[in-house]
């Protein structure tokens, strides 16, 4: 377990480093925290057009929405937060050959290419994402019990390992094709799909957005706390995560095989 | 002004190339753009389950949506980023010695890859009216000229509202938030959001004395022929008008800034 703990506190030197230097520019830090807030009410003033026009869409009501919405702007933020900046830096490191340097420390590659760098704009976008997600339970005026909440955070850490597992998945692709910009807008699009529950579309999209497991972003947990998620979910979440994140492991170490230092 | 008209064809030609060389890059751009296409997913689910809203068909939704994606793939916002990023760098000391202002080396290089976005995506959107039932648009040649004239409308008011917004950079780093909060408040007025037919009325009657509309509902709506010939004319008006105080606005800002511009490096 040393091993672990060792890693956890050589991330942590590394993040507060980045926000050590981002605290530089406070202003930009406000600035971008109210951009956030400000693409949250407009999702949400976006979203109630529909429902001028009907009270719930394939069973989700205006209320319920809201709920999803804030859980992808939490997902979007931890993305944005974590795992973006290290996907974007995954080009020049192949076409630079930095990636040499990362696979001799001695630290886990997958872990320090993946995790290693942080956005400190986006924060607090995960606490404003669950803001609106609680202001949308509000207003559905039913409450939550804690059995849902605890299935909540439970679907919720699932969605987390799952986003990972679709980024490392990514970086692997980008040893081979050195193009992470492009990838970064490949995963962004996957995020994307989740603003809205997956039943919003309709079949055939709805069944794709299932199985490629779009629905366990931010569907089934919004589902969990509005406590109508099918039991069996709270088994086939991890099972569907750990399956995503293994192959992305696999895919990421396959891909370093093929890879060919180009420092010199 | 002549020496401007003998540039553009070859900087909008060696633009165009680059976006060439660099395809799967575009494709990857226009398939990544595709939230217009969500918000129509849901627009249908609404209609198959309560029916149309506000009279808008399944076939409304597809051909406004469909028309939306090259308008959303023609617009000039993409110079926002590249004015604040030589900005910071001090590339714009570089540009500056070049004898075409700027501007024209920015809206050259944006032209060329939008000119390749529409060689992709207009016969795209042919075969689909054609294909697609329920995808279609009046085949009426004056209309249709009127409609190329209405997307260069669209990619000028674009293209000089978002180098006017790119000039705060003259005074502020926070160019492409402030800029992303004009295009957001403004994406309820362009019919970006959901079509202006289906806002509220305040919603619609602001949106069409507003700027934004020019740049994506009203080539649509014409698109798709729902305006009436004097609506069409008022359309036009209201782009041109904003065109005309957006130049103004722009050179007056330029002006300005360009004194206060020091060059960090180059």
């Amino acid at each position: 377990m040393s091993g672990w703990t060792r890693h956890a506190r050589i991330l942590g030197i590394c993040w507060r480093a980045a926000v050590a230097s981002e605290v530089e520019y406070r202003f930009n830090f406000i600035s971008n925290v109210a951009l956030s807030m400000f693409w949250m009410l407009w999702a949400a003033a976006g979203a109630s057009v529909y429902f001028r026009y009907t009270g719930a869409v394939a069973g989700w009501t205006n209320a319920e929405v809201l709920v999803v919405i804030g859980l992808f702007f939490a997902l979007n933020g931890i993305r944005q937060m974590v795992l973006q900046p290290n996907l974007e830096r995954m080009t020049d490191y192949v076409r630079l050959g930095t990636l040499d340097f990362l696979l001799i420390k001695p630290f886990d590659a997958q872990l320090l290419v993946s995790l290693r760098h942080l956005n400190v704009n986006t924060l607090l976008d995960p606490v404003l994402g669950l803001a609106l997600t609680t202001t949308g339970i509000v207003l559905t005026g039913r409450g939550t019990s804690v059995a849902a909440l605890a299935s909540f955070a439970w679907m919720l850490a699932c969605a987390v390992l799952l986003m990972y597992a679709l980024t490392v998945a990514m970086m692997a692709l980008a040893v081979k094709l050195v193009a992470a910009e492009e990838l970064g807008q490949v995963s962004y699009a996957f995020v994307e799909l989740s603003r809205f529950p997956v039943d919003l579309y309709r079949n055939p999209v709805q069944t794709i957005l299932t199985i490629v497991p779009i629905a366990f972003l931010t569907t089934y947990p919004a589902a969990a706390l509005l406590g109508r998620l099918d039991p069996y979910m709270l088994l086939l979440a991890p099972a569907v995560a750990a399956c995503a994140g293994v192959l992305a492991t696999l895919a990421w170490r396959r891909s370093l095989r093929s890879y060919a230092g180009a420092s010199a | 002004m002549r020496d401007l008209l003998t540039a553009y064809p070859p900087l909008v030609r060696s633009a165009a190339l680059v976006a060439v060389t660099y395809r799967g890059r575009m494709i990857l751009g226009v398939i990544t753009g595709f939230f217009p296409l969500l918000t129509m997913a849901v627009w249908l689910t609404v209609v198959a389950e309560g029916g149309p809203p506000a009279g808008w068909t399944t076939g409304d939704f597809l051909s406004y949506y469909a028309a939306a994606t090259l308008l959303w793939n023609l617009s000039g916002n993409h110079v926002v980023w590249r004015w604040d990023a030589d900005m910071r760098s001090g590339d714009l000391s570089i540009r500056l010695l070049r004898p075409v202002h700027p501007f024209h080396q920015y809206a050259t290089s944006d032209l060329g890859h939008r000119l390749v976005f529409l060689a992709m995506l207009v016969p795209t959107l042919t075969i689909a009216a054609l294909l697609v039932p329920g995808l279609d648009y009046p085949a009426d040649p004056v209309l249709l000229a009127a409609v190329a004239v209405a997307l260069a409308l669209a990619y000028a008011l674009s293209l000089l509202m978002a180098s006017t917004f790119a000039l705060v950079g003259f005074w502020s780093t926070q160019t492409t938030n402030a800029w992303l909060l004009w295009w957001g408040l403004g994406s309820f007025a362009s019919g970006w959001v959901a079509p202006l037919a289906l806002m509220p009325d305040w919603l619609r009657t602001a949106a069409a004395l507003l700027p934004f509309r020019t740049a994506m509902g009203f080539p649509v709506e014409l698109l798709m022929g729902r305006l009436d010939p004097r609506q069409t004319v008022y359309g036009f008006a209201v782009g041109l008008g904003w065109l005309a105080v957006f130049a103004l606005l722009y050179r007056i800002t330029w002006r300005r800034g360009i004194r206060r511009y020091q060059a960090v490096a180059g």
